[in-house]
């Protein structure tokens, strides 16, 4: 579509369109609703001013329990070290194991991981990573869809089927 | 008040950390906090999760660059804190994020440390029907009066995408508030 007619005697100030969006954007979101002001919330009296002392008491005590891991260090490279030897030693005669690699990790573990652990990515960031053309749909979906009920589906709800450009997946 | 990079220095010195920290957790406590709030909406979560911002924040500090705002920065973790706190909270008790929304606006009515009127609990159920997105966006712009600028900065994604969610969420809280 041509963006403006051939004969079309009117113009518009310079810089008009690549204005626009952010003009209008900006009146829309400018609109204050009528709504009220306050959310309504109220917190114990007295809560901010012994905050600082109750994070402080909980990040002392995480750090506490690292303490006799640290005291004790000589002994655990002692043990390593033992470990070390009595592995070199007999590990080699022995069939070795098979390291574990991604394929093993059980998928529970690995969503039990992603759920429990906050993790800073992005949407756009994962979608990234993610190769799109390995992905079936029902990699996504729990439901898997029964083909005739999508054409049904589609045909009842679409005016021009041909909008839909399928002729690539037929 | 302290300067950020002079502050995020501080806190990274081990001499001056704990002084430093204070001095963060000062300025940044309430903000935080009603931020948490408007997520998680009862004081014992926010508090929860504003504790774990901070613990965060403090074990993380030598891993900030600087290549973002401090204060933005932290947004991000108590935003990502709260949201996983509620996931958590949905999982734990075996139900969907809807029906704990539902729960948590059930549990408002009678908390004693919620006095709002039936209006601004109406407006809590509006919002609790917004996708994530305009639920954060409309919290910032509305109640927490952040800037464009600064929520783009916070939630990493444009000023216009801002704008047009929270245009939108405020048509659908109209809209609900006008029904119900």
């Amino acid at each position: 579509m041509k963006e403006q007619d051939k004969n079309n005697p009117f113009k518009t100030p310079e810089g008009y369109f690549e204005s626009f969006t952010d003009g209008l954007m900006n009146r829309l979101s400018e609109e204050r609703p009528s709504l009220p002001e306050s959310e309504g919330f109220d917190l114990p009296d007295g809560y901010f001013e012994t905050l600082h002392e109750k994070i402080l008491h909980k990040i002392e005590a995480k750090e506490t329990k690292i303490i006799p891991l640290n005291s004790n260090k000589k002994y655990y490279y002692a043990a390593a070290s033992i470990a070390a030897i009595v592995l070199l030693v007999f590990g080699l005669n022995w069939n070795t194991p098979e390291t574990l690699n991604f394929d093993e990790l059980a998928e529970a573990d690995i969503e039990s991981y992603f759920e429990s652990n906050t993790y800073d990515l992005s949407a756009y960031e994962i979608a990234e990573v993610i190769p799109l053309y390995e992905l079936e749909i029902n990699d996504i979906l729990t439901n898997r869809f029964n083909e005739d009920n999508v054409v049904d589906y589609l045909d009842a709800n679409i005016d021009d089927f041909n909008e839909l450009n399928l002729e690539d997946y037929e | 008040m302290i300067a950020e990079a002079e502050l995020v220095n501080q806190l990274k010195d081990s001499d001056t950390q704990s002084k430093a920290f204070e001095v963060l957790v000062n300025t940044y406590k309430k903000r935080l906090y009603w931020h948490i709030r408007s997520l998680v909406l009862n004081h014992d979560d926010a508090d929860d999760v504003l504790q774990n911002t901070f613990i965060k924040v403090f074990r993380n500090i030598k891993g900030f660059k600087g290549e973002s705002k401090l204060y933005s920065w932290m947004y991000r973790i108590a935003t990502n804190e709260a949201l996983s706190h509620l996931k958590k909270k949905s999982k734990k008790q075996g139900i969907s994020d809807a029906e704990l929304q539902r729960q948590l606006l059930e549990n408002l009515e009678a908390d004693v440390y919620f006095e709002g009127d039936e209006i601004q609990l109406k407006l809590q159920k509006a919002i609790a029907t917004l996708p994530e997105k305009q639920k954060l966006v409309f919290n910032m712009k509305y109640f927490r009066e952040l800037k464009y600028q600064e929520i783009s900065e916070i939630l990493e994604t444009s000023v216009g995408g801002l704008k047009a969610s929270y245009h939108l969420a405020t048509k659908k809280i109209e809209a609900y508030l006008k029904d119900n």
